[in-house]
């Protein structure tokens, strides 16, 4: 019917400036809290809603800056023919390049027919629609959309309640799966009517006395009123307006009273029942009020595996799992960078879609930390943990997310974040070398990349930089987790059997280990995994390296203070 | 009228041949008022006062403006163009300039069609293609057809037996090469609905059969004519006379006629309309006598009183310019020796003053004075209104221009006897229509000036038999 294919907003609200290519389907805007999300679903809204006005005030300029007008703009594609008619809209017709996202002064051959509708609000408030086209403007002319033609294309919006979807009232969905003509107020002027005639039949009895003691006054003072006055229901006062009627389920109870997912669920579905007359519809909150598995239900409902969406939708959402269960084109970045908003879809980054699978939670942070695997994951939640518990405050508080890197992974997972506009930082092992050019372009674009020195891996870095007690609680630790036996061949293998378990041990309990011993160890457990899962080493973080990390070597402090650091920065 | 043989609306690429008389606008206004959908057809035809006509017709068989729009192919053409003038990429002179180049225009809105630009727009906005009066098409007007055909369905109507226009640089598009080869004929109108409406069925069947023969070259024999047809013949010596006396044919109450002259001579035609009582000429759009005379119209000018009264005398019987121009010289010099005529003092006045509105006065107080008689009544009328128009702002000549704009837009009103060629009289209708000439019109001119009457024709020609060469 009509597809939103291009949105600019200038001057509203949250937003300086914006230029978006929205898909045909579902687009879902995620980003940091103020980022503009829901003034994007609200420009839509006002812009393309059949609203004859509606009242602006300072507040809804761009930093309280009446000076500049407000300026929405939507290019509309895929028109239906009324909105094609070359005598109606001839003057007004562009040309969309779905290729580019350019929108060409003319239709032409291989671009797809588009109208761009404005809405401006000048610093009188007034709101004022117009269709607009380069030379339409250079000749002065200018119009609106037809009445009807707006009333067709308004987008339906379910709000945090959706109370009003379930009653038929203008602009509900029910108005619209009724063809917007349900003739409900002749029902109702009957309706009215015989409920007035049954009232009229009842005898009154209470009223009788009184009936009786007018009648008599007014022939006493010559009244004509008949040979008696009767109490019927006055006409006027049973009048029934938009919204009386709705949905009430088997027992009477009107659907509204359903809960507020309910609710929403089921306006969902009907939305998409009237999608063939209404396609745009915009969601504030979609998960709002839905436990996981409805938020994944309702995704369905709006279309979102189908190949050729009939909604298009616009929805915010703050939910890890409307993330995973969406595909990365569906999926709009939202952020401002140099006083301009970007809405950027995820999958422009390339091949991202696995990692937001596994890291849903990390499109809806502002710091990213990609880590090398599981350990540093592991290491860097346990001292979360632990510092969390003394009362600093903990990294999700933050705003940062820690995603694997899968190891050789670990670059082009940042460079794809942050190509998506995320504040990104990676923490590795530098046992083997970074891949220069990527290392170069992560830095280019603000990355930071926190190692290990000396070439070490983590567990070497542990087994240097840890106090003398700690070091034998992190081995006492992996031979609770590997077993004796493993961990005894381990450190003669490493040793070339120069070496036994039991040296080590009492090495540590007496003098404190050697360095060498140290980096045997380190060795032997970077080597064999002795620690490589997260809990195994979020268990570590947490209880050894936390409550040790004041008498630490600087080796490992340094790296770490700088990735919390970091973490701390992106919160102000 | 009824009984249509053909729906318009059933033809996805075909031509209807429509013979005169036989119901064609009947046909197309049964086809709109048929249609009901939501997308109106468009009906593109030549003329402004052709779209007027037909929108009138319409009106009245209460069909829905919504069902239809209607509008020549050149403005159809021109709004194609100017609504999306980058792919167009003319230049806005051939549309804006002082006379636009309609040649340019044809040419740049095939183009733009042609390219494929508009295929979308055109199917969203439109049902349907009617073209009416084909056979008029130029080659460019049938090359921007045939492509709006790519995009919709187009079914178009005309007859080549009244293909009469055709000069210029945009030659006719050929009937049987171009039209024809893209249109297949789907059928043939054959019922004369005209002279059967008008009591005169035998006119109008001889007037369907001989076109076999005008096609073909076959000589035309007025003598085996039905009554309808009157033979004036042509004697060689009084020929003006035999003429005049046909022309001022009798016509009582509402009777209308149409009296058909040399298309390639108008003074010809005016000379009779100033001859023959009550008879008035039917002036081309182009209305260029008013035009001329708000060219040279200049009151600052000496001669502007000459230049008024020579303009009366092309219109008016029984006045001359000259003796006007003398007597208001002698007046002046206080030689005259009598009392100023009416006219003479609307004259004298105009000298003093010089302005517009005396202008006005002195052409009236001329159509006004005894024995005069206005038989050019449009161009004086229109000269009325344009001096009306001026004193309100625009020049003089400036207003000519728009009066004669405005006149385009309106169907032109058919005085009980009228003057004019084929090409002036194609599409109006009457009674009784007089062929001055016959002897030097061809086939398709003949047929035309034939068809205008409903009852009576009457040929005026120095042998009966009639061979025209098509």
């Amino acid at each position: 019917m009509a597809l939103v294919r291009v949105v600019e907003i200038d001057n509203f609200r949250a937003i300086k400036g914006l230029r978006w290519l929205p898909g045909p389907g579902i687009n879902c805007l995620i980003g940091p809290g103020d980022s503009g999300k829901s003034t994007i679903l609200d420009a839509i809204d006002l812009c393309l809603g059949a609203r004859r006005s509606i009242s602006f005030t300072d507040a809804d300029f761009h930093a309280l800056d009446f000076g500049q007008a407000v300026r929405i703009a939507l290019t509309l594609g895929a028109l239906d023919d009324p909105l094609k008619n070359i005598d109606t809209y001839g003057d007004f017709l562009v040309g969309f390049d779905v290729a580019t996202g350019l929108v060409e002064p003319e239709p032409g051959a291989g671009l797809e027919t588009a109208l761009t509708l404005q809405l401006t609000v000048q610093d009188d408030l007034e709101p004022e629609w117009t269709l607009v086209s380069p030379r339409a403007q250079a000749a002065g002319r200018t119009r609106n959309l037809n009445w009807a033609d707006r009333t067709r294309i308004a987008p339906a919006r379910l709000g945090v309640t959706g109370d009003v979807h379930l009653t038929w009232r203008r602009g509900s969905v029910l108005t619209k799966l009724t063809d917007g003509n349900a003739d409900a107020s002749k029902e109702l002027t009957r309706a009215a009517r015989e409920m007035r005639e049954a009232f009229d039949q009842k005898e009154l009895e209470e009223l009788k006395e009184p009936l009786k003691i007018v009648t008599a006054a007014a022939g006493d003072m010559g009244v004509p009123v008949g040979a008696a006055v009767q109490a019927l229901i006055d006409a006027g006062s049973v009048t029934f307006t938009g919204g009386t009627i709705s949905l009430h389920d088997e027992e009477g109870v009107p659907l509204r009273a359903l809960g507020l997912g309910s609710s929403r669920l089921l306006i969902a579905a009907l939305q998409r029942k009237a999608a063939e007359k209404a396609t745009t519809f915009l969601i504030d909150e979609l998960e709002y009020g839905l436990e996981p598995h409805r938020i994944i239900r309702l995704l369905g409902a709006l279309g979102a595996k189908e190949e050729l969406p009939l909604l298009q939708v616009f929805a915010t959402s703050h939910s890890p799992i409307a993330v995973a269960e969406l595909s990365a084109y569906q999926l709009h970045i939202v952020r401002e960078k140099g006083g301009r908003h970007m809405a950027t879809r995820a999958s422009d980054a390339g091949n991202v879609q696995g990692t937001i699978r596994a890291h849903a939670h990390a499109l809806l942070a502002s710091s990213i930390v990609v880590c090398e695997g599981g350990s540093e994951i592991g290491l860097m939640r346990g001292l979360d943990q632990h510092f969390t518990a003394s009362g600093e405050t903990s990294l999700s508080a933050c705003g940062a997310t820690l995603v694997n890197g899968n190891g050789d992974e670990t670059f082009s997972r940042a460079l794809a974040l942050q190509s998506l506009g995320y504040r990104t930082a990676i923490l590795r092992d530098s046992d083997k070398p970074a891949p220069a050019a990527a290392e170069a372009t992560f830095m280019a674009g603000g990355g930071r990349v926190f190692a290990w020195g000396g070439g070490r891996a983590l567990e070497q870095e542990l087994f240097a930089a840890l106090p003398d007690g700690p070091v034998g609680e992190l081995l006492e630790l992996a031979i609770e987790t590997k077993d004796r036996a493993l961990i005894e061949a381990h450190v003669k293998t490493i040793s070339g059997g120069t070496k036994a378990l039991g040296d080590l041990e009492t090495e540590a309990l007496i003098d404190g280990l050697s360095p060498d011993s140290r980096a045997l160890l380190g060795n032997a457990a970077a080597r064999f995994g002795w620690l490589k899962t997260i809990s195994t080493m979020e268990t570590a973080g947490r209880a050894i390296v936390g409550p040790a990390y004041g008498n630490s070597d600087a080796s490992l402090t340094s790296v770490m203070d700088g990735v919390l650091d970091w973490v701390e920065d992106g919160s102000r | 009228m009824a009984a249509v043989e053909i729906d318009l609306r059933s033809i996805s690429r075909g031509l209807v041949i429509a013979p005169a008389g036989c119901g064609k606008t009947q046909l197309i206004i049964e086809a709109l008022a048929r249609h009901n959908r939501s997308k109106p057809i468009l009906v593109l035809t030549h003329t402004n006062a052709g779209v007027a006509a037909l929108r009138g017709r319409l009106e009245r068989a209460g069909v829905k403006p919504s069902s239809y729009r209607a509008t020549t192919l050149d403005g159809f053409a021109i709004r194609l163009i100017s609504t999306f003038p980058q792919r167009a990429g003319h230049d806005p002179h051939i549309v804006n300039g002082a006379r636009p180049n309609y040649e340019a225009i044809r040419g740049s809105a095939a183009r733009l069609v042609a390219a494929g630009h508009l295929n979308d727009v055109l199917a969203a906005s439109f049902a349907h293609l009617f073209v009416d009066e084909y056979q008029d098409c130029s080659i460019r007007q049938h090359s921007l057809v045939t492509w709006l055909a790519q995009s919709l369905p187009a079914a178009v109507v005309g007859d080549p037996f009244q293909s009469i226009f055709g000069f210029g640089g945009d030659p006719l598009a050929d009937w049987q090469a171009d039209v024809v080869s893209f249109f297949p004929i789907v059928g043939e109108l054959a019922t004369p609905w005209r002279w059967i409406n008008a009591g005169a069925r035998d006119l109008g069947n001889w007037l369907l059969a001989i076109r076999p023969d005008l096609a073909t070259g076959r000589p035309i024999d007025l003598r085996m004519a039905p009554g309808g047809v009157e033979w004036i013949q042509l004697d060689g010596r009084q020929d003006d006379t035999l003429r005049h006396a046909a022309a001022a044919v009798e016509a009582p109450g509402e009777t209308k006629v149409l009296i058909i002259g040399d298309s390639t001579d108008p003074r010809g035609q005016r000379r009779f309309a100033r001859q023959v009582e009550g008879a008035v000429t039917v002036e081309a759009v182009d209305l260029r006598d008013l035009t001329d005379f708000g060219g040279a119209l200049d009151l600052a000018r000496a001669d502007a009183l000459s230049v008024v009264a020579d303009f009366a005398e092309n219109l008016m019987s029984a006045f001359s310019a000259d003796d006007l121009m003398r007597s208001v010289a002698a007046a002046s010099a206080g030689k005259l020796g009598r009392a100023l005529s009416d006219i003479e003092q609307t004259a004298v006045r105009f000298e003093a003053s010089r302005s517009l509105a005396q202008v006005a006065d002195l052409l009236a107080a001329i159509n006004r004075a005894g024995g005069v008689r206005c038989y050019r009544p449009a161009v004086l009328a229109a000269a009325q209104r344009a001096l009306q128009l001026a004193a309100g702002g625009p020049s003089f000549r400036d207003a000519t221009v728009a009066i004669r704009e405005q006149s385009r837009l309106i169907g032109r009103p058919l005085a009980r006897r009228s003057v004019g060629s084929t090409l002036l009289l194609k599409g109006l209708e009457a009674d009784i229509s007089v062929v001055l000439n016959a002897g030097v019109l061809n086939a398709r001119n003949l047929y035309v000036a034939m068809t205008r009457g409903s009852r009576r024709v009457l040929v005026c020609t120095p042998t009966p038999i009639l061979n025209p060469p098509w």
